[in-house]
């Protein structure tokens, strides 16, 4: 706790400062206490209040550090012009809604990233989604009479009132098909994607006082990049096409399942798809599970991953813990689709690049290809530090690709240095890249988080080797 | 002659029906009761025999609405709900049933059921009110919360309703999902401050 209150201390005393009229920041650290101590609702009032807690006050606290960290080379006229939007953005969030979680998630993770140890780094990438706040039976009968006209139970011969499992923009209820098979069915909160909107208006006038660094257009494209992922996540027949190619890329061979879509029972705010009966990975890990065990559900989720990524050129964004399911007999479901970047042929033929420069190791080629995902147009633009840093995250990012034989994603020390780049990058805002590359960092540090959790090895070069076999015999893939 | 009350009610409805028609497509304040009269076949002042203005006319409509929605709502209450889910249950189900007024009713809901005093109380919309606030009395009874005072309860609970009924009528997502989100919100809030569960209870002032 002490060695918490010195690193905040420490953090303040880095922030930029009006010598006349506050020379001892207090100024600032009364603005700081004043949006940090505000008042919310109370936890029962809803889930989405639930990070109104004390650690969401810290991380907000230390985000606020972190983005003045971002200007502190700017001369100190424009400093303090910044400090006051700064001001005015914080303000804004308590005005968030369903965003504010991820904000605090993310606040908190960037603030603690120095001293965050790999598990709480694997929890927190774990929880980094929208929440939606809990919908009593009530709310779910109005959604199924405007989207179908009819009530649950004039639909299905059984419907659950209670949700068996949150999702990150509504609820999941098990039901019985009158035809008798049972199913989830996933229901959208009322009225999100206009809070989505508004959340990330609310966003980019937080993040306003950066616009003076060099990063703004690309920082601008990304929020572009994630609103438009987001937005699509609201659409749930968006997910049910995505859920529907999924499907076809398995066959019963590959212990690898992705439930089947009940068109006929599904809308944009409603998705009924097949119940697949198994647990998630906090209870299969508190089930003791072998060695064996898993690294059989790792050489699974690295198969599902792969395929996705080789065959349709996916990156499942979001790998959320709760979007597999560990199945009694041994497979692996799949069961969220909802954020799925499908990449473009650019950004495919780029990843191939990437991927033959590396596996060739041809140093310099693959520094070119850095500085061009970095958006500069070539390494010496880039600049040698900033070169060094981010070659060691993509590296890392790539290094199971050059590894034969097994490979032991649960090692501590690998997780590690892939944390610690991250976190390099990140302290030195060497953050600017293509889109695409938001995606390809949550899907990696996601996957991997899981997969560490799971303590499982692999066979990663072989799974390649067959997956990315395919893609070459068969170039209509995407 | 002595007009037969079948007729009467049929005449009623009629009237009702064109009326109806009149303010969906001219709308409430361009449409005048000599429109309303002549589409209905009526000498203006025949109507006036059933209904005294334009707006009782409405207000008959809005209460005839809400008188279903209450029906609806005893039919679609499992028992099982909890205060909040009751309430929602309650306001949703009457909207489903004022949802073929939406397009004009705004206007006349302002005018008829504000809480401010006015010289002429439109006695439909008055009907409509009591109707509402003895339903919600009933269920709030049911569910024993008792920490605010009624006439506290009910004028924070008319407010929250009014609130929503002008949001409702302005909202232009679709199938006015942002209301039910607002509905939703607005009586988690109501229930907290009625069965005094919220963090604060005043307790820092006692002393």
């Amino acid at each position: 706790m002490q060695t918490e209150k010195t690193t905040d201390t420490e953090r303040l005393d880095l922030l930029p400062r009006d010598r006349t009229t506050d020379p001892a920041g207090e100024r600032l650290e009364d603005l700081l206490k004043r949006i940090a101590l505000k008042k919310v609702p109370v936890s029962s009032f809803s889930r989405i209040w639930i990070l109104g807690s004390l650690q969401a006050k810290v991380a907000l606290a230390y985000l606020d550090c972190w983005l003045r960290g971002c200007f502190a080379d700017i001369d100190k006229r424009q400093r303090l012009k910044n400090e006051a939007h700064l001001a005015a953005a914080l303000q804004l969030f308590g005005t968030m809604g369903y965003l504010r979680g991820a904000v605090m998630k993310l606040g908190q993770m960037l603030a603690n990233l120095p001293e965050t140890v790999p598990e709480e780094f694997a929890e927190v990438l774990s929880a980094l989604h929208f929440e939606a706040p809990p919908m009593h039976y009530a709310l779910i009968r109005e959604v199924f009479l405007d989207e179908f006209g009819k009530e649950p139970e004039e639909i299905f011969a059984s419907f659950d009132r209670r949700a068996f499992a949150a999702a990150s923009l509504g609820q999941v209820h098990r039901a019985r098909l009158k035809s008798g098979e049972e199913v989830a069915v996933k229901i959208q909160y009322p009225n999100i994607a206009r809070t989505i909107k508004a959340d990330l208006r609310n966003l980019r006038l937080l993040l306003q006082p950066m616009c003076m660094t060099e990063d703004w257009q690309n920082l601008l494209d990304k929020l572009a990049d994630i609103e438009q992922m987001l937005l699509m996540e609201t659409d749930y027949r968006q997910e049910a096409r995505f859920a529907t190619v999924a499907r076809e890329c398995f066959t019963p061979g590959d212990g690898i399942v992705v439930p089947m879509v009940y068109e006929a029972y599904s809308t944009s705010r409603v998705l009924t798809t097949e119940y697949l009966r198994g647990r998630h990975l906090n209870e299969f890990l508190a089930s003791a599970p072998g060695q064996e065990l898993r690294d059989h559900f790792t050489d699974l989720m690295t198969v599902a991953t792969m395929r996705l990524l080789y065959r349709v050129h996916w990156l499942l964004a979001d790998p959320n813990p709760g979007n597999y399911i560990f199945m009694d007999d041994g497979r692996l479901g799949m069961i969220d689709f909802g954020c799925t970047r499908t990449m473009s042929d650019g950004e495919w033929a780029f990843q191939l690049e990437i991927e033959k420069a590396l596996l060739d190791r041809d140093e310099g080629e693959m520094n070119r290809l850095i500085a061009r995902a970095c958006l500069y147009d070539s390494p010496d633009e880039m600049g040698a530090e900033q070169l060094a840093i981010v070659g060691r995250g993509i590296r890392w990012q790539l290094e199971p690709w050059l590894t034969e034989g097994l490979f032991d994603f649960g090692d501590r020390e690998f997780f590690r240095r892939g944390i610690d780049s991250f976190v390099d990058i990140t302290r030195k805002r060497y953050t600017r890249g293509m889109p695409l590359h938001i995606w390809s960092t949550r899907f990696i540090l996601g996957a991997r988080a899981i997969v560490y959790r799971l303590q499982g090895r692999c066979n990663f070069r072989k799974i390649y080797a067959q997956e990315s076999a395919w893609g070459e015999s068969n170039q209509t893939g995407g | 002659m002595r007009i037969s009350e079948q007729t009467k009610q049929e005449t009623r409805l009629r009237i009702l029906g064109k009326a109806a028609e009149l303010f969906v497509t001219k709308g409430f304040e361009e449409s005048t009761t000599r429109d309303i009269a002549l589409a209905a076949g009526l000498a203006t002042g025949t109507m006036f025999n059933y209904f005294p203005s334009k707006e009782t006319l409405a207000m008959t409509m809005v209460a005839e609405a809400l008188s279903q929605g209450r029906e609806d709502f005893q039919r679609r209450r499992t028992g099982e709900e909890d205060l909040a889910e009751e309430l929602f249950l309650f306001i949703a189900s009457g909207l489903r049933q004022l949802q073929p007024l939406r397009p004009f009713i705004g206007p006349v809901l302002e005018r008829s059921l504000s809480p401010f005093p006015r010289k002429t109380v439109c006695l439909e919309g008055e009907a409509a009110r009591m109707g509402h606030l003895d339903a919600v009395q009933e269920i709030i009874g049911r569910h024993g919360f008792t920490q605010a005072p009624d006439y506290v309860a009910m004028t924070i609970y008319w407010s929250l309703y009014l609130g929503i009924l002008a949001f409702w009528t302005n909202d232009g997502s679709p199938n006015q999902e942002a209301t039910q989100a607002l509905i939703d919100y607005s009586i988690r809030m109501f229930v907290q401050v009625i069965s005094g569960t919220g963090a604060d209870t005043g307790g820092a002032h006692a002393d």
